[in-house]
């Protein structure tokens, strides 16, 4: 153990040295990146599961499986598939992101009633009126649930694959702070990596909230 | 009714059940298995024209499954694995009940350490690694702190949300009993959060889960984890990814098992976004 006034030390010293910044952004555009990819695959991909039943009802039992999986375990093929660069630990954060999304999307398509879409038919909707009038506000809150679980976890991803790809980022200032058994580095670190998670939760709940005013 | 109307109503019925069936089976166990078809005959596929030899797919692992499977090693990692999940998670279930209880019913508790209990949860646990591997060395005691820190706060949120929306009317009856608080609380606050305390655990059993397979992956201690890693660096796809599919398979039965419980001891308990 250190005392907290070391961690506060050490801390400056982190944040004051050029060294964080760099990492800072590294990681960043890491998290950024692959959460994106996540995004924008797996909300049109959610949407379109919710209209095509047929599609749906295929693919739902492996989304579930592949959600409740931990994605961690996939990290030593991706290493020795892929190697040390860039892409290999974007596809870890997507990974980690795109399932939650996904799932929750579908879980949302579920929950819309037939009845809604049926009137909507009666009525002669076209099919885009549709989907702006039905689906799209019916899923988007299941989606943004979604969201918020896949922020938290795409941070995990991140974080995992600076660890266990190439060593860059946030994840590298722990590792080298660990590595000099220099506890008050390590603390100072999850400090900063702890900040950020609750300011990215804090964004995710936001997000959610806005999103689920006029659910129930 | 006579016998042979009766004989008569139990045909129509069977053929109901019939045409139930086989439309169940139509509409939805027919796509399921033509999409699971499609996955690995494209995983099939994709590996066979693009990826060296030694590249998992559906074949060559479940050629590999019969020899994994009966693998002493493989059992003994799978075993290591499980115990020290189960281990952490019963831990975690235990101090977060307690704490998630209290947190749940004493507005000071609470807003004593309701920040920290969230800023833990917000953290990646992956990051406290580094530091617990510092504290408790390259060793099976890491990796149980890894898991009890995985899963015990969605444990200790979820507990202390149910304990808070417990419907005020049974306290009040229970304090006008003048039963006292310890009985108030496990009489009607614990069996009242129940719904949540397993979406707490259906949580916590996933991450307890990956929890698991990242301290084994940073400090070689055996286990699934580590099995994983060990067969993937030496080329040995195939095997390693068997344990990804047991992995799996744990991720999905904890799933299936708690949501199983919530509708056979629950029903009245919609499952909602209560859950993260």
């Amino acid at each position: 153990m250190v005392p907290f006034s070391e961690t506060l030390v050490r801390l400056w010293q982190l944040v004051s040295g050029g060294q964080f910044i760099p990492q800072l952004i590294d990681s960043t555009v890491l998290f950024l990146t692959g959460f994106l990819i996540a995004l924008v695959i797996g909300m049109p991909l959610g949407l379109l599961l919710a209209r095509v039943r047929v599609l749906r009802v295929g693919i739902e039992p492996y989304i579930m499986i592949l959600y409740a999986t931990p994605m961690v375990a996939l990290i030593p093929f991706i290493l020795s598939l892929m190697g040390f660069g860039f892409v290999p630990k974007v596809l870890v954060v997507f990974l980690f992101a795109v399932f939650p999304i996904l799932y929750n999307t579908v879980e949302g398509a579920r929950s819309i009633k037939p009845e809604l879409i049926e009137v909507a038919k009666s009525y002669r909707s076209s099919e885009w009126a549709l989907w702006r009038e039905v689906m799209l506000p019916y899923t988007l809150p299941y989606t943004m649930t979604g969201v918020r679980q896949a922020i938290g976890r795409a941070l995990v991803g991140m974080v995992a694959a600076e660890f266990f790809l190439s060593s860059t980022g946030l994840g590298q200032l722990i590792m080298g702070a660990s590595q000099n058994f220099d506890t008050g580095g390590v603390f100072a670190s999850i400090l900063i990596i702890g900040l950020i998670g609750v300011g990215l939760m804090r964004l995710g709940l936001k997000i959610e909230q806005h999103f689920a005013r006029w659910r129930n | 009714m006579t016998e042979s109307t009766m004989n008569a109503s139990l045909a129509v019925d069977a053929a109901r059940d019939g045409a139930a069936i086989s439309e169940r089976l139509r509409t939805r166990v027919m796509p399921r298995v033509l999409t699971g078809l499609f996955i690995l005959l494209a995983w099939e596929f994709v590996v066979r024209a693009l990826a060296p030899a030694y590249v998992a797919k559906p074949t060559t692992v479940i050629a590999a499954i019969p020899r994994v499977i009966v693998d002493p090693v493989f059992l003994r990692a799978t075993g290591a694995t499980l115990a020290a999940v189960a281990e952490g998670l019963v831990i975690a279930l235990i101090f977060g009940t307690i704490i998630g209880l209290l947190m749940g019913r004493s507005p000071s508790f609470e807003r004593g350490i309701r920040h920290y209990v969230n800023g833990f949860y917000a953290v990646p646990m992956i990051v406290v690694l580094p530091l617990f591997s510092l504290w408790f060395g390259y060793s099976g005691v890491t990796r149980i702190a890894t898991i009890i820190f995985a899963a015990i706060f969605s444990i200790i949120i979820n507990v202390a949300d149910g304990a808070r929306s417990v419907p005020r009317e049974y306290l009040e009856v229970a304090r006008s009993f003048r039963s006292n608080r310890l009985s108030m609380l496990t009489g009607i606050v614990l069996p009242s959060s129940m719904p949540y305390l397993l979406a707490g655990v259906r949580l916590a059993a996933g991450r307890a889960l990956i929890g698991a397979v990242v301290a084994e992956f940073f400090i070689s201690v055996g286990g699934l984890g580590y099995y994983i890693l060990y067969n993937s660096r030496s080329y040995h796809h195939n095997e390693a990814f068997v344990g990804v599919l047991l992995l799996a398979a744990f991720g999905v039965s904890f799933e299936l098992l708690v949501n199983w419980a919530t509708r056979r001891f629950m029903p009245w308990y919609r499952r909602d976004e209560k859950t993260s």
